[in-house]
């Protein structure tokens, strides 16, 4: 019995010798208190290599969980990430109101441009109603291109469009085959839709789908993997993202299935794929973002009918017309939102008393500026490169004063390829 | 040697016979040795444990992942807790197949019935102290059984959950259970029942004269046997401890819906599973009191073995009563196993 006794006591020993061993080597948590929540969070232990995700979201602001949510104390995978918003991507719409909105966040009002959600969510780039009527009409489901229908249900009883509500999309199954065909394959590229499979198209959902650039493969052109995409919000949008959607292959109406572009372009003339779009330099020198503003892109809170409705840059806001030079505004007021914008993304430090383009809206075109001797300047708001923008008032242009619009300039101005 | 204070909790010498593994299982005193650890470690938990809705979750994690040893203190506690209601349901079934509880240990049967009721609901109020999604099942549906009985239903369900729905008061309500409610009667309970045992003449055996084997040892014998239990039992739950982390999930919320793979904790999946017969008074709360009352009622309505079987396995004495008990059990493993099989 003794003999036992001492056999067992040193096996209880040995056992706490592993324990006080493993004890030591316990992982040491790395603790951050961010301002905004004042509570401890211990997420950096694990996940001290990402990046800061923007610089105006500073790590020691924010932390991790007022975004993504998660078990802030707890030091095991499963668990810490057991109750994080939307996955890796809290700015899914699902949860979007929650990891970016608020009334100092994402959900302010119109008045102090921060109302990024309440846009977003109902911007044409989310509704996809104008694609949606479209089609209905054409396959004789609805009398006429009246927008009724949105990727997802949406009110907005606010809207001065004359459209306060759009009711989700979803075709009885006795519809006619193509418009059940467009309904499986064709949505998916509005903001939260799942993206195609297939690396070119990946790109997150939510305000991530835009503003989280999507990693590229040095070489292939290829998307990498969503693992390998990086930890980035930026309002630095490159044309690349944009074409994760938008330049990625054609719907072909006839079988309501998207065909995936087949080419690979060696460089940014061919990488413009539609293949029947009429086109010229600026329109693949530049960056999308640098003509096509914060409202076309994600709306101004209005609900619209169609793409058309809401976009309405044309080449003559910049360029000016043969009898007129392009509209500017003289910044006055510290406050215009042209400074926060430069601020965000700063290619270019504006100074009150700079003259800048404006929209035919009003719209600040606030990556322009009009220099002391005359000439007009746009600065690419990723590549930040200084472009002079050529004038159409003065030049040898011999377009009718009465069609002023882009596609009248294409019809001289376009690209062969 | 003079006895020290743990030999005199023993008596001088006890039969030898009943002194061995084989027929007590060690496991009256490996409860009584789980129920030490469950003190310690509980009170060290205590230090840590904050019981609101809002605090209890971040509070086990604090205690988990960051104080030092706090995890093996939780994991001990856990395991240790899981072990006595095991230990003490082997303890009665030993009992019974031995007809231990014959006159005048009937009383001590009785006591020890209720202790079960103790350490099965000290387990619960335990688990629902976590306050994370693991025990949804258990807080949601296993409360609502209450309303099912008649009459009291209800009023029983606002005291036991303090208020309409569970919340900061039920969380308090378990807590206060768990600490004073259920401790302090466990405590003057298991003192009573060992002072009962020594009281009813011992671990019971054939009276001197019908007694075939008269060896005895001595209480120091006893004690170095009880301390190769204890300590065989502590590596053990250390080695769970270390390797085996206790459950813990994301603090539940008022948000999170019911799920349907929501499970009730192992020692009622039982109950759990008859719940799907339908009427959850006669299922849920009728049958398993009938099975208490039942076990508890075994000494008073079922034969005794006779005084020369005492002290032996499965006396023919008692058949009766070890076949009420043997099913009994096997239907509560068998109903336990159906709750753990994949729904299909």
């Amino acid at each position: 019995m003794r003999r036992w006794l001492l056999i067992v006591s040193g096996l209880l020993l040995v056992i706490l010798a592993v324990i006080f061993w493993q004890e030591s080597h316990r992982i040491k948590p790395i603790a951050l208190v961010p301002t905004l929540t004042g509570q401890v969070e211990y997420c950096l232990t694990c996940h001290s290599d990402l990046a800061q995700i923007s610089n105006s979201h500073p790590i020691q602001t924010f932390g991790c969980v007022i975004c993504h949510g998660g078990e802030r104390l707890a030091l095991t995978a499963d668990l810490a990430h057991s109750t994080m918003r939307g996955g890796a991507n809290p700015s899914d719409y699902s949860v979007v109101q929650v990891s970016c909105g608020g009334a100092n966040c994402h959900s302010g009002t119109a008045a102090s441009y921060n109302d990024h959600i309440q846009r977003a969510t109902t911007s044409i780039q989310e509704t996809y109603a104008g694609a949606i009527a479209s089609i209905l009409y054409t396959f004789g489901a609805e009398p006429d291109l009246t927008a009724r229908y949105a990727t997802s249900a949406v009110q907005d009883p606010g809207s001065t469009t004359g459209i306060t509500s759009l009711a989700a999309f979803a075709p009885p199954p006795t519809s006619n085959p193509a418009i059940l065909a467009f309904a499986t394959n064709c949505l998916n590229c509005h903001i939260s839709g799942q993206p195609l499979p297939g690396t070119r198209t990946f790109h997150f959902t939510g305000c991530a789908a835009c503003h989280t650039p999507t990693q590229i493969e040095p070489g292939t052109g290829e998307n990498l993997p969503p693992a390998d995409q990086i930890h980035k919000l930026t309002t630095a949008i490159s044309y690349t993202q944009c074409d994760t959607c938008h330049n990625r292959g054609n719907y072909d109406l006839r079988s309501m299935t998207f065909q995936p572009r087949q080419d690979q372009p060696l460089d940014r003339l061919h990488d413009y794929y539609q293949p029947i779009a009429q086109f010229t330099t600026c329109e693949y020198e530049l960056d999308c973002i640098d003509c096509h503003t914060r409202v076309e892109a994600m709306g101004n809170g209005n609900l619209y009918g169609k793409e058309t409705d809401i976009q309405y840059i044309q080449c003559k806001t910049c360029h000016g017309t043969t009898t007129d030079l392009p509209q500017t505004k003289t910044l006055t007021d510290p406050n215009d939102i042209a400074f926060r914008q430069a601020q965000l993304n700063p290619v270019v430090s504006l100074k009150l008393g700079d003259t800048i383009l404006v929209t035919s809206k009003g719209e600040p075109l606030w990556n322009t500026l009009l220099s002391s001797d005359g000439t007009y300047e746009m600065i690419d708001k990723v590549a930040g490169v200084r472009y002079t923008i050529p004038l159409v008032k003065g030049s040898g242009c011999l377009q009718d004063p009465s069609r002023q619009d882009s596609a009248s300039c294409h019809l001289c101005h376009s690209v062969t390829r | 040697m003079r006895p020290t204070f743990f030999h005199h909790l023993h008596p001088p010498t006890i039969p030898a016979r009943q002194a061995r593994f084989r027929y007590t299982l060690a496991a009256g005193g490996l409860a009584v040795f789980l129920m030490l650890i469950l003190l310690v470690t509980g009170i060290l938990e205590m230090f840590y444990y904050i019981p609101t809705p809002d605090q209890a979750g971040n509070s086990i994690q604090t205690l988990v992942f960051l104080v030092p040893f706090g995890a093996l203190v939780r994991n001990l506690h856990y395991w240790a807790a899981q072990f006595l209601v095991i230990v003490v349901l082997i303890h009665l079934l030993r009992v019974i197949f031995t007809g231990g509880y014959a006159r005048p240990r009937r009383f001590n049967y009785l006591l020890g019935m209720l202790l079960l009721v103790i350490v099965v609901f000290l387990d619960f109020t335990g688990y629902i102290l976590r306050w994370d999604e693991g025990i949804r099942w258990a807080l949601v549906a296993g409360t609502n059984l209450v309303k099912s009985i008649p009459l009291i239903g209800n009023g029983l369900y606002t005291l036991l959950v303090g208020g309409s729905q569970p919340g900061g008061a039920t969380l308090i309500r378990f807590y206060s259970w768990h600490i004073f409610g259920l401790m302090l009667p466990a405590g003057i309970l298991v003192a009573w029942h060992l002072f009962r045992v020594r009281r009813d003449g011992g671990i019971a055996v054939p009276p001197a004269a019908l007694r075939k084997d008269h060896a005895r040892i001595s209480r120091y014998e006893l004690v170095r046997r009880e301390v190769l239990a204890m300590l065989l039992a502590l590596a053990g739950l250390l080695l769970l401890s270390v390797f085996v982390p206790a459950p813990l999930a994301a603090p539940l919320t008022a948000t999170s819906p019911l799920g349907e793979t929501a499970r009730a904790p192992w020692f009622f999946l039982w109950v759990q599973q008859m719940l799907k017969l339908g009427n959850p008074f006669l299922w849920g709360v009728l049958v398993p009191v009938a099975a208490l009352v039942l076990l508890g009622l075994i000494p008073y309505i079922f034969p005794h073995p006779s005084g020369a079987e005492l002290g032996s396995w499965f006396p023919k004495g008692n058949r009766f009563a070890q076949l009420i008990a043997g099913l009994l059990f096997l239907a509560i493993l068998i109903l336990t196993a159906l709750a753990l099989l994949p729904a299909s």
